[in-house]
């Protein structure tokens, strides 16, 4: 069986046109949030810690949680967008705060070390790939290489070292989350104008398994590969994590069968009777000293007005520039890469006993990013089916051009373009296949190309207007990752109540 | 006429020596089969000749109410001797599962043929009797009757059971039965009537015993006989592992996976250790949790304390269980403890059992395979034992097999070191079991309202442990490895250690 979904997107492209009934209803609010992704959510959190609860969250799918959302079957959830966080910096302190809320962290050990749950860590084997015709545990091509290959490995990860504890005058890391973080320093700076091929190409490296592990990690992060990603943001994927807050196993990651959907349930509890799911925000405006947000009921068909004092903008630009004029010069600069997820339900995975079943297992020279075992993070021994989600960035110089043709295709061709990638590691997985669900999404996530992380649309973008709208997503930071969101949400509404503001 | 009756009489006395070789390998066959299968090879081999006697007298006996187409129906018996002797073991071998009724159907074998071959002889006799003078044919009769005799007993342990093993002896008997009734069939047309629906009939039973001695020559007798070097009575695979039980001298052997699980000659010292030190230290022995340890033979050690109100059981393979509860022999082992009053028994992921049970307990015995993968490794990681805690009483006794302090030191003392993240009091200690080499166990209390060396109980009649634990937990240098780390889920080092250690020595 194979189905076909994904983002409302058909609703969406309404904004293009914006046909929608006249508001017949009237609701007065003094905050609103527009996107109930995790940006949205993170403010509605941030709100409650500052004791403010009159707000509302206005969502246009049928659940809250944006790009960490998550889809179920018979055996297993799955996430149908972002499914781990990577440990986070030790300097990070919200962050840690938020797990330890959440008892995702359990405490401190007497050196100072967060005691992660151990049934939140990746269980082992995390992660292995296929290079060579055989699995090999993890994801850099090791077995197989030529001596100069593992020399260019070791010098990159060298030199990403040296990027990860790097600091500039202004005593600020080189590459720090959330991004706003890290230091001016000019020629740090200067690296978001090339692609990370063409600092691959001026350092002198030369090796293809390097170029293609390089490839897949940007494409993992970003969505765009090596070609067409800025070297600032590929090398933030090595330097921006700093691996501090564990004193062993420095880059595990904190993962759920529903992917990131679990940290948007944690932060669901915050918009308990204070969300409005189904409802697309077509107009917002500022009129005597209020802002007004239109926004359409798919379900009723039917329009309300919400007044309020101030808006959160929680929504991506692309969305925002029909929301609120004058906004399209600058949106133009803002490109987001589809993506692809399947998730297959296969009754055997064949295997070649070179390395088992990992949570993360990629295909080496694949056109996809391999696949997560969805039921990785279960204590069973065994498992009727198993549960595996495939995922493919369409990175490309031309996202809209791709996006196009993205809609085009039925699902017959999505599922055989899936099933052909994974045959390169499973030939007989189409046989062993029972099931197969594709979910697109048009609009996957922001994509730093050269020049866009210190440019001057997202700076432009990020400005409040005339401090009753205010905005917050990571289209604002320029790289989608889950500790963005969440501290655009805090950052947003310390914005308004305290008058703060942080540098893009 | 002189030179066909010849013919006619020599074809006749080389089929009684035929009969009487196959009928001879068929009781062989059947006695065998009985001590491989049953034990106790004089008892066996006495009754399987007893009753053979017996149903061939039986047999003759009968041979007299035969009076028409006497040499039709020989052939007709030579066609069903083959058939039936020569599937004998086959289906004995299948049937041994269920094996209830193992026995009865075993001599019911033993009965049949006996019967038919008792009635060949007379049978043959009075198809001769007017065409021979009598006394050549009764001397002629039985001397080729008792060299057959002869010739099938010396064959059987020298050539045939090392050559063809038990089921291809047999079944290549039921064809050279058969292939003389085909014979006769072809020599013999005019004497016989209706030849046509015989040779129909002897030719399908050749073609069937050839096609299962090909199919069943391969793949029981030859390759598992040759994997484990020892007779295999029985093998099933279930959803989660293959079970293997051989058999050799007085020594049974359960191998999951190709793993040998225990030996009868022995396991009585892995148990003991396993069970005995716990349930004399622990406060209280009411309540008393098995993990893993389906072959019931745990149980058998725990149900010697009269204290003990109930036990619990989860083992994830119900195949193994069922097994354990049903089969005879593996019921005299485990003294059918599994169909004990006192014992329930649970059939699913221990693991995820114990995350939502609601109970708590005094002892767990937790006795789960070696960490040889990841799924396994699970089984021995931190959060797993702190799991283990949420459902014992205060002071209860816990202890886990914990693979080769010898073997594997790494992977030893790796679950100490995990357990002892866990509970307040962890030690170590190990017994020789043969079959194993020196194995390991750590234990832990759940509090400190008892000790180690405290002997709350005792059961009567043990054969190996003295409940003296301070005479095991003593471990020698070679035994020891101090740089180990903690097994969590996140890291599964303990599969990593067990692959190191293990690998080295396959």
């Amino acid at each position: 069986m194979i189905r076909l979904s994904g983002t409302k997107h058909l609703l969406g492209h309404r904004l293009w046109i914006k046909d929608f009934p006249k508001p017949t209803k009237q609701i007065e609010i003094p905050y609103l949030i527009v996107g109930g992704g995790i940006s949205g959510l993170s403010a509605a959190r941030q709100f409650q810690k500052k004791g403010i609860s009159d707000f509302l969250v206005v969502e246009l799918e049928n659940h809250l949680g944006g790009n960490s959302s998550n889809g179920e079957n018979k055996y297993s959830k799955y996430p149908l967008g972002a499914h781990y966080l990577p440990l986070p910096n030790f300097q990070d302190k919200e962050l840690l705060q938020f797990l330890e809320e959440e008892k995702i962290i359990l405490g401190y050990n007497e050196k100072g070390f967060p005691i992660f749950d151990e049934l939140q860590l990746t269980f082992a084997p995390d992660e292995r790939l296929f290079y060579k015709n055989n699995w090999q545990e993890g994801v850099v091509p090791k077995e197989g290489n030529l001596i100069s290959d593992d020399l260019e490995f070791e010098k990159f990860f060298k030199q990403m070292d040296v990027f990860r504890s790097g600091k500039g005058e202004d005593q600020k890391y080189l590459f720090d989350i959330p991004i706003y973080l890290s230091s001016k320093d000019e020629k740090t700076r200067a690296l978001d104008k090339i692609t990370m091929k063409q600092w691959f190409q001026n350092n002198h490296f030369t090796s293809e398994p390097l170029f293609n592990y390089i490839d897949y990690c940007c494409k993992d992060d970003f969505g765009l590969g090596i070609e067409y990603v800025s070297a600032w943001a590929g090398i933030h994927y090595f330097a921006g994590r700093k691996q501090d807050s564990t004193p062993e196993k420095h880059d595990s990651v904190l993962t759920w069968a529903e992917g990131n959907a679990r940290l948007a349930t944690h932060l669901k509890k915050y918009t308990e009777d204070k969300s409005l799911k189904n409802h697309l925000v077509y107009e917002v405006k500022i009129e005597n000293n209020k802002v007004i947000a239109k926004a359409f009921d798919d379900a009723t068909n039917t329009s309300l007005e919400i007044i309020a004092d101030k808006v959160i903008m929680a929504s991506p630009q692309f969305v925002n520039q029909y929301l609120i004029k004058d906004r399209k010069a600058f949106t133009k600069d803002f490109h987001y890469t589809p993506w692809l997820l399947a998730t297959l339900v296969v009754n055997d995975l064949s295997e070649n006993y070179s390395f088992p079943l990992s949570w993360d297992n990629v295909i080496y020279d694949a056109k996809g990013l391999g696949y997560v075992y969805d039921q990785h993070q279960t204590v069973n021994q065994v498992q009727d089916k198993k549960v595996i989600t495939y995922y493919y960035s369409f990175s490309s110089g031309d996202l809209k051009k791709t996006r196009k043709e993205l809609y085009k295709k039925d699902k017959e061709y999505w599922k055989q373009f899936v099933l052909n990638d994974l045959k390169i590691a499973h030939p007989d997985i189409e046989e062993y296949t029972e099931d197969i669900e594709v979910f697109l999404l048009g609009h996957g996530m922001i994509s730093p190309a050269p020049g866009f992380i210190f440019g001057e649309a997202k700076k432009q973008a990020k400005q409040n207007i005339q401090k009753k709208i205010y905005f917050a997503h990571t289209d604002l930071s320029g790289i989608s990752i889950f500790e963005e969101a969440f501290h655009q949400g805090i950052n947003v509404v310390n914005e308004i109540l305290d008058g703060t503001t942080v540098d893009s | 006429m002189g030179k066909k009756f010849l013919r006619f009489e020599f074809l006749l006395l080389f089929a009684v020596f035929i009969i009487a070789t196959c009928g001879l390998i068929y009781e062989l066959v059947a006695g065998t089969l009985a001590s491989y299968l049953l034990g106790d090879s004089v008892k066996q081999f006495s009754f399987i000749i007893g009753v053979y006697l017996f149903s061939m007298g039986i047999g003759s006996f009968f041979s007299k109410f035969f009076h028409k187409n006497l040499l039709n129906t020989f052939v007709e018996i030579e066609i069903l001797v083959g058939l039936i002797g020569g599937l004998s073991s086959v289906v004995l071998f299948l049937l041994f599962e269920s094996v209830g009724s193992f026995q009865f159907i075993l001599y019911l074998f033993v009965f049949v043929t006996g019967f038919l071959v008792g009635l060949e002889i007379p049978l043959l006799m009075n198809i001769l009797k007017d065409r021979v003078e009598f006394k050549d044919l009764v001397s002629n009769v039985f001397t080729f009757d008792y060299i057959g005799a002869l010739l099938a007993s010396i064959l059987f342990p020298l050539v045939l059971v090392p050559k063809l093993g038990i089921m291809g002896t047999s079944l290549f008997f039921g064809m050279i039965n058969v292939s003389i009734a085909i014979v006769l069939c072809f020599l013999l047309k005019r004497e016989l009537k209706k030849v046509y629906f015989l040779k129909m009939k002897a030719i399908f039973s050749f073609v069937l015993l050839l096609g299962v001695f090909v199919f069943s020559n391969d793949i029981l007798a030859y390759s598992e006989g040759k994997l484990y070097g020892e007779n295999i009575i029985y093998t099933n695979s279930t959803p989660y592992q293959r079970i293997v039980l051989t058999h050799n001298k007085s020594d049974y052997r359960l191998y999951l996976n190709n793993n040998l699980q225990f030996s009868s000659a022995d396991e009585y010292r892995y148990h003991e250790a396993l069970v005995h030190p716990v349930m004399s230290m622990a406060k209280s022995v009411k309540h008393i949790l098995v993990l893993g340890g389906g072959d019931g033979l745990a149980v058998r050690e725990i149900l010697k304390y009269k204290d003990v109100e109930k036990v619990t059981l989860v083992d994830l393979d119900e195949g193994m269980t069922k097994l354990f509860k049903t089969n005879t022999v593996l019921t005299n082992f485990n003294q059918n403890s599994l169909n004990n009053p006192k014992v329930t028994v649970i059939n699913t992921d221990a693991y995820i059992w114990a995350k939502s049970c609601k109970e708590k307990y005094d002892v767990a015995i937790i006795d789960f395979p070696d960490p040889s993968n990841y799924s396994l490794g699970k089984l021995y990681s931190l959060n797993f034992y702190q799991t283990i805690k949420t459902i014992l009483q205060p002071d209860a006794a816990v202890v886990i097999q914990t693979t080769s302090p010898y073997f594997a030191p790494k992977s030893f003392w790796c679950i100490n070191k995990t357990v002892m993240q866990v509970f307040p009091q962890v030690d170590a200690y190990h017994a020789y079991v043969p079959s194993f080499g020196e194995w390991g166990y750590t234990i832990a209390i759940n509090g400190f309202g008892t000790t180690f060396n405290s002997v709350n109980r005792k059961a009567d009649k043990l054969k190996f442990y003295n409940y003296q634990f301070d005479r095991f937990n003593y471990f020698t240098n070679d035994m020891i490895s101090n740089q180990v780390e903690i097994n969590r889920l996140d890291n599964q080092i303990l599969v990593r250690y067990f692959d190191e250690e293990w690998g080295k020595l396959q």
